[in-house]
């Protein structure tokens, strides 16, 4: 006797499980010009690589005589697979059984999913589409009881967050645990006009008087704005290719260190442009992602939360191969200086940095914190010296270069005093407690007062300071270590690279990071 | 419709009404932080509407210039 007649019982589920919720579910879902979770996870990992884990799982029906007469899969779905010839864990929501919600999930395979990404170490890209397998109010009738709410695994997902890369990808209409698994990670993905993220979706929300469409409650423009979600994209595709370069540039976990990738990008290139970069006009503004780009490898910087928190870039990026995170203030918005939202962006993407012990590049040109009632209203100084504590917690190796402006708290946290830092300036950089436009009125009032020519005064005043404030003087007294010149940067950058590589240390930072 | 990223006072506006914009090119500047912040076209389009004028005090998210990028 063999066991042919079981795996043949086994195949006929296995079949009926990829009928997901039934041909016309299907059709609707691919009517509204979106994958079904199988054809996504099809794109995403490489060819036959899926190796999924409770395929069987899901609700069977049978007959009088205990013969199998229908069967439907759980509407989530999970497995290990390869990603460009590395192992990864991947687990997504099918939209066409029940909305992705608890109704026909099996909440075993959420936790087992978790459990599985974090005990083999490996990153975790989690597809979510629908309420992500959480209750909906019909949840009340299927079980005949209410339920208290609990999120059962939670834990899981926060010790993942100070172990393994968590990328979601957000692909239709995000609600309730949906969404919190979507923000619960280190990078997540929307794609445009197709996807909203919400607490609670427009039926809802309009219970409380606010009658908005999906887009406008929670589509990707008000997403990337608040900084729920880092970015958008057209098609789903480009979501799968975002998940892929963002962890092109981290470690399965962080028992490991990224690895030195070859380039033909000369270390010792110099970019004479760069010597004009800086408008001696400080009213001026200029763009840094250019200047970014121009130090950084060729095409190797991957900007994170483009739309959020504008005053600071933040991106990976490759230095002499070397994996690199790499923050840069932004003249554009407020002229560099820390927002709220920008400090709660350097907070979250310093201990990205150092969870995956990757070093940090930080390109500085920081006025100081944003002033005036907005910034007072948004509690800036406490967001600001949350920012600062997880840059002095870091121990990552760390270089900043000053560029131009560095003032008050803010432009001091460039760097840490816990421990070293390499730094250097450009000769274009000014600093001090508080820029000299700012405050000659107030510092020097009864001079300018008494003055038979207040406006002669000031500017007598300005022009002697001026004299004083050249980064030159500031390093004669070692105040700054190094001026240097902007067109040898790269070569600057890329010998920290290689410094810093060796003193990269694995395991779980002392702090794990909070999503 | 553009918004302002930014608080600030309108200094310039270097644009008007039915002017047809490229990409990159600068539309207004306003001083934020005593820097001069240009607000740009992010492509090509044409100027409908201006809300503004110069000297105004300008919060984030006010409705600056209406243009339209198919026509």
């Amino acid at each position: 006797m063999s066991w042919k007649k079981e795996l043949e019982e086994k195949l006929i589920r296995e079949k009926l499980s990829e009928n997901l919720g039934g041909k016309e579910r299907v059709k609707k879902q691919h009517d509204a010009g979106r994958y079904t979770i199988r054809e996504r996870i099809n794109i995403l990992t490489d060819k036959s690589s899926f190796h999924e884990i409770g395929k069987i799982s899901g609700s069977a029906t049978y007959d009088e005589n205990n013969d199998l007469v229908n069967f439907s899969g759980s509407n989530f779905i999970f497995g290990n697979a390869k990603i460009d010839g590395r192992n990864i864990v991947v687990g997504g929501d099918d939209f066409t059984l029940r909305g992705g919600s608890a109704d026909a999930s099996i909440r075993e395979k959420h936790l087992k999913c978790e459990q599985m990404a974090l005990s083999l170490q490996l990153p975790l890209i989690r597809i979510v589409e629908g309420s992500g397998g959480g209750g909906s109010v019909k949840t009340i009738e299927t079980t005949g009881r209410a339920n208290v709410p609990e999120v059962e695994g939670w834990n899981l997902v926060v010790e993942s967050m100070g172990t393994i890369p968590r990328v979601a990808l957000g692909l239709g209409s995000v609600a309730g645990l949906g969404a919190a698994h979507l923000a619960c990670s280190h990078y997540s993905v929307m794609v445009k006009e197709k996807s909203a993220v919400f607490v609670a979706g427009p039926p809802v929300v309009e219970q409380i008087g606010q009658k908005l469409t999906k887009n406008e409650l929670g589509g990707y423009e008000i997403q990337l704005k608040s900084g729920a979600v880092d970015a958008a994209v057209d098609t789903e595709e480009e979501a799968f290719n975002s998940a892929k370069k963002f962890l092109s540039y981290l470690p399965n976990s962080v028992y490991q260190l990224t690895e030195q990738l070859s380039t033909e990008d000369n270390p010792n290139r110099t970019s004479e442009w760069l010597i004009d970069a800086i408008p001696r006009d400080i009213k001026s503004v200029y763009k840094i992602r250019p200047i970014i780009e121009e130090l950084v490898d060729r095409n190797t910087f991957f900007e994170i939360g483009k739309e959020y928190g504008k005053s600071i870039v933040t991106g990976f990026c490759r230095i002499n191969g070397w994996s690199i995170a790499l923050m840069a203030s932004d003249p554009y918005s407020y002229g560099g200086c820390w927002t709220s939202d920008t400090c709660k962006k350097v907070q979250k993407f310093v201990d990205l940095a150092e969870t995956f012990h990757l070093p940090v590049i930080y390109l500085v040109d920081c006025p100081g914190f944003q002033v005036g009632l907005d910034a007072e209203k948004k509690g800036t100084i406490k967001e600001g010296v949350r920012a600062m504590s997880a840059i002095w917690q870091t121990t990552t190796p760390w270089l900043s270069i000053i560029m131009r402006n560095c003032f008050g708290v803010a432009g001091a946290a460039h760097k840490r005093g816990s421990s070293y830092i390499s730094r250097c300036a450009w000769p274009s950089a000014r600093w001090g407690s508080l820029p000299l436009e700012g405050g000659i009125e107030a510092a020097y009032r009864s001079d300018i007062e008494n003055s038979n020519d207040p406006k002669a005064e000031l500017e007598k005043i300005t022009t002697r300071l001026n004299k004083l404030r050249s980064p030159l003087r500031s390093a004669e007294s070692f105040l700054i270590e190094e001026i240097i010149d902007p067109r040898n940067t790269r070569k600057f950058m890329c010998e920290f690279a290689n410094l810093a590589a060796p003193l990269r240390k694995i395991g779980m930072t002392s702090r794990t990071m909070r999503p | 419709m553009i918004y302002s990223e930014v608080s600030g006072t309108l200094i310039k506006i270097l644009v008007s009404k039915n002017q047809i914009i490229e990409e990159d090119t600068d539309l207004l500047v306003i001083e934020c932080m005593k820097m001069h912040i240009p607000i740009t076209a992010k492509k090509r389009g044409k100027i409908i509407d201006i809300f503004i004028k110069e000297g105004d005090l300008i919060s984030e998210g006010d409705k600056l210039l209406e243009v339209v990028y198919d026509f």
